[in-house]
């Protein structure tokens, strides 16, 4: 018992994937629904599938349905106990932002938030890693990439979690302009449109479960654009 | 005088060196290099005509599949077919080096191999390595004593078993012949049974995945079913395809000959003993 | 849960010897940690046609020392001409123990009989050490019963005496020792030969506190029980 104790960990990861995609338009965020946990909590010896889960939140009301006033969206990988209570301390967040200014709070101000958020506990961080996405002020799409302890970039496309390894060089392939000195500067934004980016997104995840074991099961897809919000799913691979 | 034998380095035998520098550095932290491992699920049964056996065939390297499709049904003897679970080349190496070592005991006793003395020869060479050779082993096959099936355990200790299954996947495998095997099973009941104790493995257990492959052995015949089923096909595949433009540009080639840099003699000197 | 562990075997094993020859009994549990990786392992192994040994600790290391010890019998009754003894065999048991006492994570109990001595018990414990016992118990499981055994081991039993105590003890420690279970395995040993008998868990005696086996746990909860919760 007391070797035991010595291995306890207050995290575990239960792996996931994340991308989020920003266009002119519209911003497009997706996570695979696979959680992964060990059989004994103490060695994790053999690593098993936990079941389906939801890893979008739209940081509206907590627990809410999509709504036409969501500007932001969160896909979050890593421990799972950790997402969901960052999840809720922002929504509460969100909730006395809206009392108090009378609207919802932009993707940016989100953005700020959610980096304070992780800052604030700097020495017993959140285990989550997360990409957040929506419509800046402008209407024009917008994604942030994060790491657990609150640093933060906004950028055209990222990809966090396990599969993020195999994700990111083939969305730098694909989206990423070949120097940052070219001239004229380009957009931090995708060329792609709406659909394209959907397409490229649901190969990602195809192919990052054909060689990733952390992620499959279901593919989420939310998309926001002028039109609105909506969810999709796609199958993946369930071994 | 006692003192200087334990001493004295050992005569013969195995060097077990390396592994007390290998035990010292990890306690330093220093990471050993990973291996291909097969976190695997791989099963046997007996059934009324024989054994099946079977497997699944990911390859895995820490998080990242290897191999999507690869056989860890490996060949024994013409009526002997191995399982193997653990490090991938040392289940390749110990396969190979026993399925050798049938051959020519079949050569010199000119008779079919036994199930036992494949059990016998993989768990001495097993032992002999203390576990330190990572291959868990489910043998099975039917000689002219009848059919058989066996586990083996990296450190050498075997099991003779009706049903059995090995690796990361065991359990959730072995559930599924705990609920559901019973003796005298028809070969289509048993290769059936085989399956969904795969699938529970490849869907359940993470190092487990992709494809099924089977191998089912009778009195003087065997029908290895590579790639049985594929519970597992790709779920997506973009309709218009994608190009991976060229972004390095050839500035320059320049071709220098090797034998112009250098004195090439032929038919030099033969080289001393 | 560490499927990687050495295979081990947390056991109950026990040697009685009665008048005219010996009881060998053992349960039939074998685990990697946590995982009971064979429920129905037979622990009591021969050695010679009038010899056998019962095996505990690393599954491995007793699998071997019983192998090298049948084959030096083997080639030593063919070169005498008769049947080994039981002190020869547990002599070689404890030679091969005692001189890889480094190498080796395993105890034994040998019982047979021969024509010079009659029934006999030989511990073999984890150093190499031999003991003559009128009676031995070994494995995990054997701490819960040397009380039990000091009550109720009489000199002069008859054979089923002696083997419905080893049966009774093998289940006790099985009632009692999460290593120990599944079935009890005993081997009968004498003038006339070898007996081996095998007793399933329905067949066995329910100690304090124990159920009756069910299919389903949902048989206990649709029996008319009026508190579920207290099963």
């Amino acid at each position: 018992m007391t070797k035991q104790h010595q291995n306890w960990s207050p995290y575990d990861n239960n792996g996931g994937t994340c991308v989020a995609i920003a266009g002119a338009d519209y911003c497009v965020v997706a996570a695979d629904t696979r959680a992964v946990g060990c059989i004994s909590p103490f060695t994790g010896a053999v690593r098993q599938k936990l079941g389906m889960l939801r890893v979008i939140s739209h940081l509206g009301m907590f627990g809410g349905e999509l709504s036409r006033a969501d500007k932001s969206l969160m896909a979050s990988s890593g421990f799972q106990a950790d997402v969901r209570a960052l999840q809720k301390v922002l929504a509460a967040r969100h909730l006395i932002y809206q009392h108090q200014h009378n609207k919802q709070m932009s993707c940016p101000a989100m953005a700020q938030l959610l980096s304070n958020t992780l800052y604030y506990k700097r020495f017993f961080p959140y285990y989550a890693f997360n990409v957040l996405g929506g419509l800046d002020t402008e209407g024009k799409g917008c994604v942030f990439t994060y790491d657990a302890v609150g640093s933060y970039e906004r950028v055209g496309y990222s990809s966090q979690g396990s599969g993020a390894t195999l994700i990111t060089p083939f969305l730098d392939n694909q989206l990423k302009s070949p120097s940052p000195l070219l001239l004229p500067a380009k957009d931090a934004v995708t060329p792609l449109s709406e659909s394209e980016a959907i397409d490229l997104v649901k190969t990602c995840f195809a192919s990052a479960t054909e060689r990733d074991i952390y992620t499959g099961d279901k593919l989420e897809i939310v998309v926001i654009n002028a039109d609105g919000i909506r969810r999709e799913y796609m199958e993946l691979r369930k071994d | 005088m006692a003192k200087v034998e334990v001493d004295a380095p050992p005569k013969g035998g195995f060097s077990f060196d390396l592994c007390r520098r290998n035990d010292m550095l990890s306690k330093k932290g220093v990471k050993p290099p990973s291996y291909l491992k097969t976190g695997t699920t791989i099963v046997g049964l007996i059934f009324q005509d024989g054994v099946i056996l079977g497997a699944d065939t990911r390859a895995t390297e820490g998080p990242i599949v290897a191999d999507k499709n690869c056989e860890k049904i490996h060949y024994m003897a013409p009526n002997i077919y191995c399982c193997g679970a653990g490090t991938a080349a040392d289940t390749e190496a110990v396969t190979d080096t026993i399925s050798s070592q049938l051959k020519l005991h079949r050569y010199h006793t000119g008779r079919e191999s036994r199930v036992v003395t494949a059990l016998t020869l993989l768990k001495s060479h097993l032992f002999r390595y203390q576990g330190h050779v990572s291959a868990a082993l489910v043998l099975g096959g039917v000689d002219v004593t009848g059919p058989h099936l066996h586990t083996i355990y990296p450190h050498g200790s075997t099991d003779t078993l009706p049903f059995a299954t090995m690796g990361s996947g065991s359990l959730a495998a072995m559930a599924v012949f705990e609920s559901k095997y019973h003796e005298g099973l028809s070969k289509d009941e048993g290769v059936k049974l085989v399956c969904e104790a795969i699938c529970s493995g490849i869907f359940n257990d993470l190092g487990s995945g992709s494809n099924v492959d089977i191998c089912v052995i009778t009195k003087g015949q065997k029908e290895y079913l590579r790639n049985h089923l594929s519970p597992n096909p790709r779920t997506y595949v973009s309709s218009k395809g994608y190009t991976f433009t060229k972004k390095t540009e050839v500035l320059l080639t320049k071709i220098t000959p090797l034998k112009k840099l250098v004195d090439v003699i032929e038919g030099g000197d033969a080289m001393e003993e | 849960m560490d499927l990687n562990a050495p295979h081990s075997m947390g056991t109950t094993i026990i040697g009685v010897t009665y008048d005219g020859g010996v009881v060998l009994g053992a349960d039939s549990r074998t685990s990697t940690g946590m995982y009971v990786a064979n429920r129905a392992s037979d622990k009591i192994t021969q050695l010679t046609d009038n010899v056998y040994i019962c095996r505990s600790g690393s599954a491995a290391d007793s699998q071997i020392v019983s192998d090298y010890v049948r084959y030096f019998l083997h080639q030593h009754t063919i070169q005498l001409g008769q049947p080994a003894t039981v002190k020869v065999a547990a002599n070689l048991v404890r030679l091969l123990s005692y001189n890889n006492k480094n190498m080796l994570q395993t105890g034994m109990i040998v019982g047979g009989w021969d024509k010079y001595e009659g029934g006999k018990i030989y511990g073999i414990p984890l150093g190499g050490t031999i003991l003559e016992q009128p009676f031995a118990i070994g494995g995990s499981g054997s701490s819960y019963l040397y009380g039990f055994f000091d009550q109720a081991w009489k000199e002069g039993m008859s054979k089923d005496e002696a083997e419905q105590l080893v049966v009774k003890a093998v289940s006790l420690a099985i009632a009692r020792d999460g290593a120990s279970g599944g079935v009890v395995r005993t081997v009968i040993i004498n003038s006339d030969g070898v007996t081996r008998n095998f007793y399933p868990s329905d067949k066995l005696p329910l100690w304090h506190e124990e159920l009756e086996p069910q299919n389903s746990l949902l048989d206990i909860l649709s029996a008319a029980s009026p508190e579920p919760m207290n099963i």
